[in-house]
């Protein structure tokens, strides 16, 4: 192990227990996945092997009655799908990405590490959950109106929901980080159609998850406002559609979420071990495009018995079997790389085959679910369970055989083979014995312990496989621990045919990954020393949107940080600035810990675990206040601290060319909050069709729910809009007082809507009519809950800029954000008109029509 | 800078069309032609969105990409929210 | 199975029967649509696989044998070519693309059969089915007839078009008789139609498909297939009294067909 570019800076060696908890090196983080996820499969395999012991006889019922068994089977799903399976991918993407194109960590490094603390503390949130009266316990898709308190009054469910919330948040962060990333920090040379194929399915999954999580965070928000401020959505004429609409939309980008980073682990593996070019890599990977983008539009799929016309069955049946047709194309290239290959039957490869293999399996099984006659009957049996484990677990299969591929890299030492290839001979027959049966049983009703005992033989055998499947993992364990220890040690490369550039460093890498600058302007991968570098770049103009050269002033060009909101950064990078110009000649260097990701997280975390339980006060106000507290001490600190996390000046950035990583990662986030509104806007437009367009207006809001209000509120958010924009022309003029001057206007015109629309809220709570004997508030209909919940969103967002102006108002004071320090004022009025951009549709709809 | 006449110009209309959605309550287009009241207002949003969005969130002078990444979201959101309404009519 | 004559136009004892008005019963179509989809899967499945492992097989490393020169294998740094050779992909893909396509289309028409109701295929004017309103609650289904009848127990004659309106009094529940293959959602606040035909007598089982709760795996009851004429005998019976229910409420909004109990038919 390499510690030699460890310059100091207070940085722990690997030995000590310090390091880890201030990481934010993106190979720490991934070990830090890696490793966390792994738990969380042994927790949620347990309660599979819980499960699958009771379902050894139908009727058996151990698991403390029904409760026992329902919380199981719905802490496994949320436990694999959302904690275990992707985290675990994310380890890979985490460690291998930065190295595959040449980049020395994420845009982000900070916010990566929050990424993963806020991951880590939101599985401690759900493991409290089954202490508080129980966890959720009605299935990982979570179904309408069995998810409200009305039936699921225990705290434990609150929580779990809390803790998804806290985990979507962690995905976000994480997406924002590797989309800057892989568009903003590719070695020179690296186009973005020459990512390798690993690297290139995380980058279209985290486009997925960037859009589809922000649909899952309104559905969660929203059931979380029903469990803790009781607002009715999910309870009305509509609601339970409303759920699986907006839980769907979700859901089936999920999987691919889920499968993609598999799909690159396969891709990587089939070529390295077959020694050939992955055949039509072109087709492959428009393919994979393709499916990205389709995944949006085949959700009905899964609500197929829910009652929707006939029409738009239809045409996601057609859309439907249209997103399976890239994927054969993908299985036929991957088979088709083997012929003329040398195919060394390394454990790797054997997963990924197996792989293969299962989610052909799978998918032939997913082919008869999209013809609607037989899902008609397949619905809520154990058809829809044998499919997706088939297509799910083959994923993980694949992500497997990437654990033993990059093992050598991640360790230095090289597995032991015999033992994998053992693992990989248990693991396959359990599996198949676990799962193929199941087709057999397929009638077998879900998430039932009482069969038909026709089926009980077949049951008897998946049994008996899962808990071969079970056993075969501590193969593996005992296989790494050894082999961590007391492994053959291997260079850069112990794999031939391996082409990526992680395979051209030491294993493990040294800190900042590479010895000389990764550049493939040649043709191919060779290391330049930074003159060299900059030599090529200012000597080449090449169309494909290589940053400038000395263009742009070192002190712009170099800072970036990485903290969790855009002021904190932005605050960073102006005071890292100041502090740069006065210093010019001192070297860049990169920082690589911070024990803010950690605070905010853990703050994070007790707010969540306070809320969860509010309606019960004691305590839990405790916490949250505590919570509270902590993280503004948390973010402040954050936005306070120097963290220097250069961008490279020279990179591949098309398109993105000359926007700087911070307004790129700014624009990312807005996208996602576009999709977050829009969910809760769509909720408003679903159940106001669902409950009678004109009915709503008339019957459910009350007289006193006048325009004026919103009319006010319209004209202060706009001007607090302009304002912002002239604080930028006064940057722009050197003129600190220009820029307090209009920032303060903004955020007194910003002050000023909060408290109209108090007044307006106020009014609305005391109205005294026929309708409305108890006034009209959060919780009185479905028209007041969507005003209320949606507004109060869109508040929560201006209350969110006001502190974040509190910040920066007083630093302005002193100076800052002149001249060429703008960019996180900039970065600020991103924000700011978004918000007053999204007010501009909540005003018609809610006031006016 | 020249800009600045053109921020307050922006702001101005956007002023004005937001009277004007306000306005249109009081008119009987409401009353008798509700869709096409709805139409002419959310069109009057859109358009004031977009004014914002381009001007002021300086997206006329940023790569086209950034947009595509803004209308990504905004179709994501769209496609939900129609077809979800569609399937229950 | 005998069939019997369709009386054309009688107005008494006008009935559908399997088979005989051309009308196929939901679950002879699922068998159909299943049967010809499994053979096909395995078929292609079978074949795939099997080229797979030939593939993997035959092209295993060998230390004297090289297949390709070395000139076209991976080289570390390299960066990927357009990546040629799509025609054989092509082909298979098409291919595989014809069958899947083909497969799903030749379903679609038995979609709009069953989803429209034998009403359509059959093409008579007139048709005489059972409607049941069906109410799941934790954890049961109720059973309510045209005359207001409550019962735990479906009842229905056998060869005769059974219309279940499905809905929930409380949470997501789903509605399923598998040998009937007859499913739908029974959602609270809103109504799913769907039908089926039992061909032969028996005692049959209804179960709930969605997790609703702590008794989701005990929600099952039965269903019982009987002869025209035994059913009749039971349903003028009824007399819209509640009989042997589990549940606490009674049924809302049913319009019971007042009168004439002996008239063994309901529109």
């Amino acid at each position: 192990m390499s510690h030699g570019q460890d310059h100091g800076h207070d940085f722990p060696p690997m030995s000590s227990v310090k390091r880890w908890f201030v990481t934010t090196n993106h190979k720490d983080i991934g070990i830090l996945y890696l490793i966390t996820s792994i738990f969380v499969m042994l927790l949620a395999g347990a309660l599979a092997l819980v499960m699958r012991a009771e379902l050894f006889s139908p009727g058996l019922d151990f698991l403390s009655s029904a409760s026992g068994y329902n919380q199981a089977v719905s802490a496994h799903g949320l436990l694999m799908v959302f904690w275990f399976i992707s985290p675990f991918a994310f380890g890979f993407a985490n460690y291998i990405v930065p190295l595959q194109i040449g980049a020395k960590d994420l845009a982000f490094p900070r916010l990566n590490a929050m990424s993963y603390w806020a991951y880590l503390f939101s599985i401690l949130l759900f493991v409290i959950s089954f202490f508080q009266g129980g966890t959720f316990a009605g299935g990982w898709t979570m179904y309408a109106p069995l998810n409200i308190p009305t039936y699921m009054p225990n705290v434990g469910g609150t929580s779990v929901v809390l803790a998804l919330i806290m985990f979507v948040a962690a995905v976000t962060m994480g997406s924002v980080n590797f989309l800057t990333t892989i568009y903003r920090m590719r070695a020179p040379g690296l186009r973005m159609r020459d990512l390798p194929m690993f690297s290139m399915s995380i980058f279209l999954t985290v486009w997925m998850m960037l859009f589809a999580f922000a649909a899952l965070l309104a559905a969660l928000m929203i059931l979380g406002a029903q469990h803790l401020v009781g607002v009715n959505y999910f309870n009305v004429d509509g609601g339970s559609l409303l759920w699986t609409h907006l839980f769907w939309f979700f859901g089936h980008p999920e999987v691919y979420i889920v499968f993609f980073p598999a799909l690159g682990v396969m891709a990587e593996t089939f070529q390295t071990f077959t020694g050939r070019r992955i055949v039509g890599r072109k087709w492959f990977v428009l393919a994979m495009v393709l499916v990205a983008l389709q995944s949006f539009i085949v959700w009905m799929h899964h609500m197929f018995l829910t009652g929707i016309n006939l029409q738009i069955k239809t045409l996601f049946m057609v859309t439907t079997i249209g997103i399976s047709l890239p994927f054969d194309l993908m299985v036929f290239s991957l088979i088709y790389t083997m012929i003329k290959g040398r195919i060394r039957y390394t454990t790797p490869f054997l997963f990924s085959l197996g792989a293969l293999i299962l989610f052909i399996l799978g998918g032939i099984t997913g082919v008869f679910l999209g013809a609607v006659v037989l899902d008609y009957e397949f619905r809520g049996t154990y058809w829809v369970v044998a499919h997706f484990h088939y297509v799910m677990f083959a994923g993980g299969t694949a992500l497997v055989g990437g654990l033993y591929y990059w093992f050598p890299k991640m360790t230095g030492r090289m597995y032991n083979e015999f033992l994998g290839k053992l693992h990989f001979a248990v693991y396959f027959v359990g599996f198949n014995l676990l799962y193929f049966p199941m087709f057999s049983a397929w009638e077998t009703p879900r998430r039932v312990f009482v069969f038909d005992t026709s089926m009980a033989f077949w049951h008897k055998i998946a049994t008996v496989g899962a808990f071969m499947l079970g056993f075969s993992f501590f193969i593996m364990f005992y296989n790494l621990f050894k082999s961590m220890a007391s492994g053959e040690e291997v260079g850069e490369n112990p794999w031939e045919y391996a082409t990526t550039a992680e395979w051209a460093t030491e294993s493990p890498p040294p800190l900042e990954n590479f010895t000389g600058i990764a550049d493939y302007r040649g043709g191919k991968l060779s290391f330049l020393s930074e003159s060299e570098a900059n030599a090529a770049a200012s000597g080449t103009a090449t169309d494909g949107g290589t940053a400038t050269d000395g263009g742009t002033p070192p002190a712009e060009a170099s800072t970036a940080t990485g903290s969790g909101t855009a002021t904190g950064g932005a605050l960073a990078t102006a005071e890292q600035a100041l502090a740069t110009r006065t210093v010019e000649s001192e070297p860049e260097h990169a920082d690589h810990a911070s024990y803010w990701p950690l605070v905010v997280c853990f703050a994070g975390f007790l707010a969540f675990l306070g809320l969860s339980g509010i309606q019960q006060g004691g305590i839990y106000y405790g916490f949250a206040g505590a919570g509270g507290l902590l993280s503004a001490i948390g973010f402040v600190g954050m936005a306070q601290e120097s963290f220097h996390a250069p961008e490279p000046t020279i990179a591949e950035q098309w398109p993105f060319a000359n926007v700087p990583n911070m307004k790129l990662g700014m624009w990312f986030f807005l996208s996602s909050d576009v999709v977050l509104f829009g969910g809760f806007i769509g909720s408003y437009l679903f159940l106001r069709v669902a409950n009678g367009w004109m009915f709503w207006e008339h019957e459910l809001i009350p007289e006193a729910h006048v325009t004026f209000p919103g009319l006010v509120n319209t004209y202060l958010l706009l001007a607090s809009s302009f304002a912002v924009v002239l604080a930028l022309v006064a940057a722009h003029k050197n003129s600190s007082r220009g820029i307090v001057a209009s920032l303060s206007a903004t955020w007194l015109l910003g002050v000023g809507f909060l408290i109209n629309k108090g007044i307006e809220w106020q009014h609305l709570f005391h109205i005294h009519t026929d309708a409305f004997p108890n006034g009209w508030n959060l919780a009185t209909n479905v028209a007041s809950s969507t005003f209320y919940l949606t507004t109060g969103l869109h508040a929560a967002h201006v209350i969110v800029g006001l502190i974040m102006l509190l910040y920066m108002i007083p630093r302005a004071m002193r100076g800052a954000y002149t001249g060429e320090d703008e960019a996180s004022l900039e970065y600020f009025g991103l924000y700011w008109h978004f918000v007053d951009i999204v007010w501009l549709f909540l005003f018609p709809l809610f006031y006016i029509l | 800078m020249a800009r600045t006449k053109l921020y307050t110009a922006i702001f101005v209309v956007l002023m004005v069309f937001s009277t004007t959605q306000a306005f249109i309550e009081q008119t009987d287009l409401i009353e008798n032609a509700y869709w096409t009241a709805f139409g002419v207002i959310i069109g009057l949003s859109t358009i004031k969105a977009v004014l914002v969005a381009g001007y002021f969130q300086h997206l006329r002078w940023e790569p086209r990409a950034v947009t595509y990444i803004v209308l990504g979201g905004l179709f994501a959101a769209l496609a939900l929210t129609t077809a979800a309404a569609y399937s229950i009519l | 199975m005998p069939v019997m004559a369709v009386p054309a136009g009688g107005v008494v004892a006008d009935v559908v029967l399997a088979g005989a008005g051309g009308i196929r019963a939901p679950a002879e179509v699922f068998q159909r649509i299943f049967l010809v989809f499994l053979a096909l899967g395995t078929l292609v499945g079978t074949v795939v696989i099997t080229y797979t492992l030939y593939n993997a097989y035959k092209y295993r490393y060998r230390e004297d044998v090289d297949p390709a020169p070395d000139a076209e294998r991976p080289q570390m740094g390299e960066l990927p070519e357009g990546g040629g050779k799509g025609k054989k992909l092509f082909l298979s893909f098409g291919l595989s693309a014809v069958i899947v396509l083909s497969l799903v289309a030749w379903t679609y028409g038995a979609l709009v059969m069953v989803e429209e109701g034998p009403s359509q295929s059959a093409g008579q004017e007139e048709l005489e089915s059972l409607n049941v309103q069906v109410e799941g609650y934790q954890f049961g289904w109720d059973y309510i007839y045209p005359n207001g009848h409550k019962t735990s127990t479906l009842r229905v004659p056998v060869d005769r078009v059974v219309n279940v309106s499905v809905t929930s009094r409380d949470v997501f529940h789903n509605f399923g008789i598998p040998e009937l293959r007859v499913k739908t959602d029974a959602i609270p606040g809103q109504t799913n139609d769907a039908w089926f035909i039992a061909e032969e007598t028996g005692t049959y089982q209804a179960n709930c498909y969605e997790l609703c709760g702590q008794g989701h795996s005990y929600m099952q009851t039965d269903v019982v297939v009987m002869s025209q004429s035994e059913f009749d005998e039971w349903y003028s019976n009824t007399n819209g009294t509640e009989s042997g229910t589990n549940s606490t409420q009674s049924p809302t909004g049913t319009e019971s067909e007042s009168g004439d109990h002996s008239e063994a038919i309901a529109r």
